[in-house]
């Protein structure tokens, strides 16, 4: 569980890091963007493990399931990718991480190590039997409210993450951050101390892919 | 070298502190610092966009025990802030890296670059004037014909020193992403500039075309894994250079191999240690800084924890790898939340390449001796900057009982960091720029 949670808020961390990026002068940086995704997509396969590790013995794998999610990427990614401004390359509707192979070794710094047999196939649909409905889209309206939550206190003062800047010159991408992880914002306890402003009201049904998704493509479009 | 005997490799002394002040602006913050081929000017670049060139004043004969120091020669605005109307982005002025060219005439020429655009300057002195002109009186207005009788040959006089920046190239347009090196090739005629993807050759004459020499976009931007971090001409060979990676790796190519390099000649990377496989080991493999030795025998490496040496003839691994701050391997996460995990740091070699320097964080650079295999923490502060004082070694106490002088991991400040230092070319004086003051400091003269 803890696992969970600090993987979560890594991946928050990461969200919040690269929209505070595109608001930097000199636009966002190639080189940033690329390694605050990796950060992410490794928070999310941990997160992701450590999840199916938590719910292994309830569900049963799916005979013939699918092919990994990531293979294909839903529609709304792409007006995620369009959310961001131009910047005279195409948009990338695939997630960056496609191509990549699956590291069959991962231990996080300061989390728990991961468990060793923790499969690295995509089981999005025992995530949305546990009904974790941060990560998977769930067909119930809701409505959330953003909090502003403490970040741990082992964090020493030195090393605070820096505050939130308001929202500036790209709204849409920050509505749609705001609308797709919401939940996963306040999922996770340590949230950035100044969160951004309060979400819309929730979606009522999303395709059955992970938010995951959408988050690492949303970042990796520019 | 006489002081290694001691336990230092050096010992420092600070003649003055240039550039300090208490207060500064995020325009002062220093981004770059380079020795010219000579070491007698020294160049830093701002955040601003200003370059500032100190120059080494001659030794006089009256103090002969006092080296000659550095004092102001000339400033200027190479860069200002531009804007991209069609990706509606600012441009930086900051100035990401100095490069000199090596001196042919009585002026000094220097390459000046921020995100997007390269500039050559010239800087030149003037210490004489013209006087006596026939159509223009002294202070430059034109005479009236009518009153001009005779004829004569201007004459120069004397006149304060004057020293003058001018733009003579300026090679833009040419990146797309936001350049992160330029170095001047061996041959003078031509230099490399590199941007996250992509690596331009010029030729100093020439400014509205390059040659692109190395390419590493994907087809499709989701498969990008790596980029460019640095790239170097080879210090003697005209044809050789290397550039690095974020994914840790330095590939050497050969320019006479293909127009377009995107298959290297070499390719240097070290196996992962499994022991030290932790979250945050992508990004701390990345490569933010490459140098030739001067004997072009070695590459220097700098990733966020070490500095490796690398032979040129050896490519499954490093032949000498040095822990900057191993300490800080454990604090990853919060290094992390504080983006502190992000910071470039470069590294430089000395004058004979026999020893190597980097910076850290609480104002803190290290000298690591290949010879001795002593290493050293130093600290660039106004307490160690009284004249004639000697830097006291610095250390760092990772754990357990700490002594009087030593600091704690906790207690290092994060904010105060040493990313750009410069070596003099054949003395040992060194520039370390902290935020926004400039040490430098010379070896001790007996």
């Amino acid at each position: 569980m803890e696992v969970q949670k600090e993987a979560q808020r890594i991946m928050t961390l990461s969200v919040w890091k690269m929209y505070h990026s595109r608001m930097q002068r000199g636009g966002l940086r190639l080189h940033r963007s690329l390694q605050l995704s990796l950060v992410m997509r490794s928070a999310r396969e941990l997160y992701l493990s450590a999840k199916v590790e938590a719910h292994e013995p309830e569900v049963p794998l799916p005979t013939g399931r699918s092919p990994d999610p990531r293979l294909h990427p839903p529609r709304e990614a792409e007006a995620a990718a369009q959310a961001a401004p131009p910047d005279g390359e195409p948009p990338s509707p695939e997630p960056m991480d496609t191509q990549e192979t699956p590291r069959a070794e991962e231990t996080p710094s300061r989390c728990s190590p991961r468990p060793a047999k923790a499969s690295r196939k995509r089981r999005s649909s025992s995530l949305s039997d546990s009904g974790d409905a941060g990560l998977v889209p769930s067909k119930k309206a809701r409505l959330e409210e953003e909090e502003a939550e403490e970040t741990p206190s082992e964090v020493p003062d030195r090393l605070q993450p820096p505050p939130a800047q308001a929202e500036g010159a790209f709204p849409n991408l920050a509505r749609v951050l705001q609308r797709r992880f919401s939940g996963l914002l306040n999922c996770n306890p340590a949230a950035p101390p100044t969160a951004p402003p309060a979400c819309e009201a929730k979606p009522a049904c999303r395709p059955a892919d992970s938010m995951l998704n959408v988050l690492v493509r949303a970042v990796v479009a520019f | 070298m006489k002081c290694f005997s001691r336990y230092l490799p050096y010992i420092f002394r600070p003649p003055n502190t240039i550039l300090s002040s208490s207060c500064h602006t995020e325009a002062d913050i220093i981004s770059t610092v380079e020795f010219n081929h000579t070491g007698e000017l020294l160049a830093t670049g701002d955040k601003g966009g200003r370059v500032v060139i100190f120059q080494r004043e001659q030794e006089s004969k009256n103090q002969i025990h006092r080296r000659g120091e550095y004092n102001v020669y000339s400033t200027f605005q190479s860069h200002e802030p531009e804007f991209d109307y069609l990706k509606s982005l600012e441009i930086e002025e900051k100035i990401n890296k100095i490069r000199w060219l090596p001196q042919q005439n009585a002026a000094y020429f220097l390459l000046s670059t921020n995100d997007k655009t390269v500039k050559l300057w010239k800087v030149s002195e003037r210490d004489k004037r013209p006087e006596g002109y026939n159509l223009k009186d002294e202070e430059g207005r034109l005479r009236d014909p009518s009153t001009i009788t005779t004829l004569r040959v201007p004459v120069l006089r004397p006149m304060d020193l004057m020293v003058e920046a001018t733009p003579r190239r300026v090679f833009a347009n040419a990146h797309t992403y936001h350049i992160n090196s330029i170095s001047v090739n061996s041959d003078y005629e031509t230099y490399m500039s590199a941007d996250d993807l992509r690596i331009n050759l010029w030729n100093f004459e020439i400014t509205n075309q390059s040659f692109n020499i190395v390419d590493i976009k994907p087809a499709n931007m989701e498969e990008l894994t790596e980029v460019i971090t640095a790239a170097e001409f080879h210090p003697h060979h005209c044809n050789t250079f290397v550039y690095s990676s974020s994914k840790g790796t330095i590939r050497l190519c050969d320019m006479r191999a293909s127009a377009l390099c995107d298959r290297h000649t070499k390719f240097f990377e070290e196996p992962e240690d499994p022991s030290n496989r932790s979250f945050f080991s992508e990004i701390i493999s990345s490569i933010s800084d490459v140098k030739f030795s001067h004997s072009g025998r070695y590459i220097m490496t700098r990733d966020y924890l070490t500095v490796k040496v690398w032979d040129l003839n050896m490519e499954n691994r490093p032949i000498e790898t040095y822990q900057v701050h191993d300490y800080l391997r454990s604090k990853l996460c919060s290094l992390y939340e504080n983006d502190c995990i992000f910071d470039k740091f470069e590294c430089v070699w000395n004058g004979s390449d026999s020893v190597i320097m980097t910076g850290s964080y609480n104002n803190f650079f290290r000298m690591f001796d290949r010879n001795t295999k002593r290493d050293v923490t130093l600290e660039a502060s106004r307490e160690n900057s009284k004249p004639r004082a000697i830097l006291k070694p610095r250390k760092v106490c990772v754990g357990g009982k700490r002594r009087k002088d030593e600091i704690s991991v906790d207690s290092l400040d994060f904010s105060k960091k040493i990313l750009h230092t410069a070596w003099h070319p054949s003395e040992n004086i060194i520039a370390v720029a902290a935020t926004n003051n400039l040490y430098i400091f010379q070896d001790k003269v007996n």
